[in-house]
């Protein structure tokens, strides 16, 4: 979907609806969120509704930041953890690296 | 090519172009694995090769005290008993690397690779960057860690997928009885002797477990003895004594006796063998073959091969212990062989083992009394213990390919011997003299009475048999036990492994074991296939084997398999980690295959990488420039009001 072709007011809509959506454990969408109204939110010549699209993007890379860390420290964790936590690591894992501990 | 130590430093700490796989052969191998071993990261692996004209003087993987945890109360090898006194344990050690064993009949295959090596590879400083003759070799496992954590794996997960990653070791233990043993007269049973021996053997290499030494002698020793002694008492005797004669063959032993740990636990429980089972009170006194035939290349020159009881006993001798070995050693002497006692609460690795770690009342109060006949006093006589060396020629034995005749009738050691086809020396006349001696010995412990008579087991026999497990599983007897509806390929010719594999999959060592029983032991009965499947006596199975002429023949025996699993594995809530019973499992694992080629410089292939790194940034390069010029390269169309042009041709 070309941003361009919309009115100030739908892509308003859309990056709402974008945030709301993240907010129902879908960090990849806010992540999409910020990537795709940056320019809208930061660049574009000021409008009317640019400042609550420029909310929306921040809280959207917020929450995308804070979810990137969170993952990231986990799965950190999980790798070097793993062999350490024995029976908890085998049921924590969905597949088994086959001839390794 | 490693063909002394300093080659194999060589490779451990000055190659360059590492790492390597050593080619070793049987001679080295024991002088290089520990240098190997102590600094494994230029090591790839080892092919190891047999040398078909020489042989170490000693090798075996297994270690000093074999089976070590699985004693019983007072049996630790400690201070100066070390039984398996070679042993390097790299059965039981962490292999960084794979090792695989070529059999001297793949020989050409060491000479295509030493023509390789001597083109490439001589020049041993400067190897880096050069192009080498390289071998691969290939045995990817799926388990990791130990049995806990790859059954642990090996079961579903919440997620509902697993990769199986291991078996539990296992097979069938055989048993058969002198007289039957029917359910119906279960109250009123016999006092059973038990005679058991192991039947499995192991070595580092798959399909290469020869077990001469290490399990063969015993357990031919023992069916010998089980035949002979069937034809001394009639069955129809059975009811005028009180005591009958147990034979049991132990499978899995080498890995913690599995075999014998199972029976031990069901006895205790009441179970075994499944139609009427004994307790320990109904044993009146357990014989084991031990380790039998290590020392028969020692005396191969002469007419003796002393043997040795162990007995676990420095008081209090049960009785029917000094009155076996008394008898034993009577008919020992009569059959020019000597057997000493040995009183000793530290008993060589033997089933007996398992019976005084699970059944430890009865055995140390001495109501279960049990002996041990090896072939050794103190360590072992054999040198190549649990090894792929352990095969025929470690115990000197040349086969005689005497036919045998339609009736199955084997002939007697002393006309062998009158006639000159066989000397006192050879390995066959002396176990036929252990088997007549032991199933002597087991007469007159049933009748009451000294034996008279002129019966006593065969070297032919002897020599047919140590020729189906020692050289070719394409023998005789094993034809003869076959059943006779068996269609399959015949076997190939040569011995069958005696490792004892996963639980999941038979061995044929427990299947030609109990056939040989059946066959040399039991009834043979004038009838047909369909009236043969019909018979139901209790106390016998009836099997339809190829008999002597392979004309099909009706056998009634009292032959029967047992499984033969580790009880960790059947004993609910078993706590794995507690090293009660032996808990060993086998890894999955993909095809094993090596190959030899010859590897690039790596020039090339450096070149190939810079050249396609350059041809990237370039393009990249051009086409960000053409971006940018875009304008004075491609003319901005002028507006001709859309009209098209056309050529006229």
């Amino acid at each position: 979907m070309d941003l361009n072709r919309l009115t100030n007011e739908k892509k308003l809509q859309l990056c709402r609806w974008y945030f709301r959506v993240g907010c129902a454990l879908l960090p990849f969408v806010w992540a999409v969120n910020v990537v795709w109204f940056f320019k809208e939110a930061f660049m574009k010549p000021p409008y009317n509704e640019q400042k609550q699209i420029k909310k929306y993007v921040i809280l959207s890379g917020v929450g995308t930041i804070i979810w990137a860390v969170l993952l990231s420290a986990w799965s950190l964790a999980f790798q070097i953890k793993r062999v350490s936590w024995g029976a908890t690591g085998d049921a924590l894992s969905f597949i088994v690296p086959l001839g390794h501990p | 090519m490693i063909s002394n130590i300093s080659d194999a430093q060589w490779m451990v700490y000055n190659s360059s172009a590492g790492p390597y796989v050593a080619v070793v052969n049987t001679i080295v191998f024991n002088e290089v694995i520990e240098i190997f071993m102590q600094e494994p990261t230029n090591v790839a692996g080892i092919l190891l090769y047999e040398n078909a004209t020489e042989r170490p003087d000693f090798f075996s993987p297994e270690t000093q005290c074999p089976n070590e945890n699985s004693v019983g109360p007072d049996g630790k090898c400690a201070g100066d008993v070390v039984w398996n006194e070679n042993g390097s344990g790299l059965l039981r050690r962490d292999i960084p690397f794979p090792i695989f064993f070529l059999p001297s009949s793949r020989i050409s295959e060491i000479d295509k690779i030493t023509q390789c090596h001597d083109r490439y590879n001589l020049d041993k400083d400067n190897q880096k960057g050069r192009p080498l003759c390289s071998l691969q070799l290939s045995s990817f496992m799926y388990a990791a860690v130990n049995t806990a954590v790859c059954l642990r794996r090996s079961a579903t997960s919440i997620f509902g997928i697993a990769i199986k990653m291991c078996d539990p070791l296992g097979d069938y233990n055989v048993y058969s009885s002198l007289f039957p043993r029917p359910k119906e007269t279960a109250k009123e049973n016999k006092q059973v002797i038990l005679v058991t021996a192991r039947m499995d053997a192991a070595s580092l290499f798959d399909g290469v477990a020869p077990g001469a030494a290490s399990a063969v002698v015993g357990l031919v020793t023992l069916i010998t003895t089980a035949a002979t002694l069937s034809q001394m008492i009639p069955l129809s005797d059975a009811p005028l004594y009180n005591k009958n004669v147990l034979f049991t063959l132990f499978n899995g032993e080498s890995y913690d006796y599995i075999g014998s740990q199972r029976v031990a636990y069901d006895i205790s429980r009441g179970v075994w063998p499944p139609l009427s089972p004994i307790t320990s009170k109904d044993i009146n006194l357990h014989v084991e073959l031990g380790q039998l035939g290590g020392s028969l290349n020692l005396f191969k020159d002469n007419p003796n091969w002393p043997l040795y009881a162990y007995a676990p006993y420095t008081y209090a001798i049960p009785p029917q212990v000094t009155e076996f070995l008394a008898e034993m050693s009577s008919y020992s002497q009569s059959n020019n062989m000597t057997i000493e006692s040995e009183f000793s609460i530290n008993l060589p690795p033997s089933s007996l083992h398992s019976f005084r770690k699970i059944l430890s009342n009865a055995t140390e109060s001495g109501e279960l009394p049990e002996i041990l006949l090896v072939d050794h006093v103190g360590k072992f006589t054999n040198k190549f213990y649990q090894s792929a060396l352990d095969d025929y020629e470690s115990i000197g034995y040349t086969y005689h390919n005497i036919t045998i005749s339609n009736d199955g009738k084997f002939i007697s050691t002393d006309d062998l011997i009158s006639n000159g086809t066989m000397s006192e020396n050879e390995a066959q006349v002396k176990v036929a003299r252990v088997a007549t001696s032991l199933a002597h010995t087991l007469y007159q412990q049933i009748v009451g009475t000294a034996y008279t008579g002129n019966i006593s087991s065969s070297a032919h026999l002897v020599d047919e048999m140590l020729y189906c497990f020692l050289r070719s599983q394409a023998c005789r007897l094993l034809v003869a036990a076959d059943y006779y509806s068996n269609e399959d390929t015949p076997p190939d010719d040569r011995p069958a492994p005696l490792y004892v594999g996963v639980a999941a999959a038979s061995t044929p060592a427990a299947l030609y074991s109990g056939h040989l029983l059946a066959l040399l032991t039991g009834t043979h009965l004038q009838v047909n296939r369909t009236a043969c499947d019909k018979i139901g006596t209790p106390g016998f199975s009836y099997y339809y084997l190829r008999g002597w002429n392979h004309s099909g023949i009706c056998i009634q025996t009292t032959m029967n398999f047992s499984q033969a699993i580790s009880p960790a594995f059947i004993k609910p809530d078993y706590n794995i980690t507690s090293a009660e019973f032996s808990t060993w499992t086998e890894s999955v694992w993909l095809g094993l295959w090596a190959r030899v080629f010859v590897r690039a410089a790596g020039v090339g292939a450096r070149v190939a990488a810079a050249a396609g790194a350059f041809a990237t940034i370039l393009a990249a390069f051009t086409t960000y420039w053409l971006q940018r010029h875009a304008s004075v390269i491609f003319l901005t169309p002028v507006a001709d009001n859309g009209a098209i042009r056309s050529v006229n041709c």
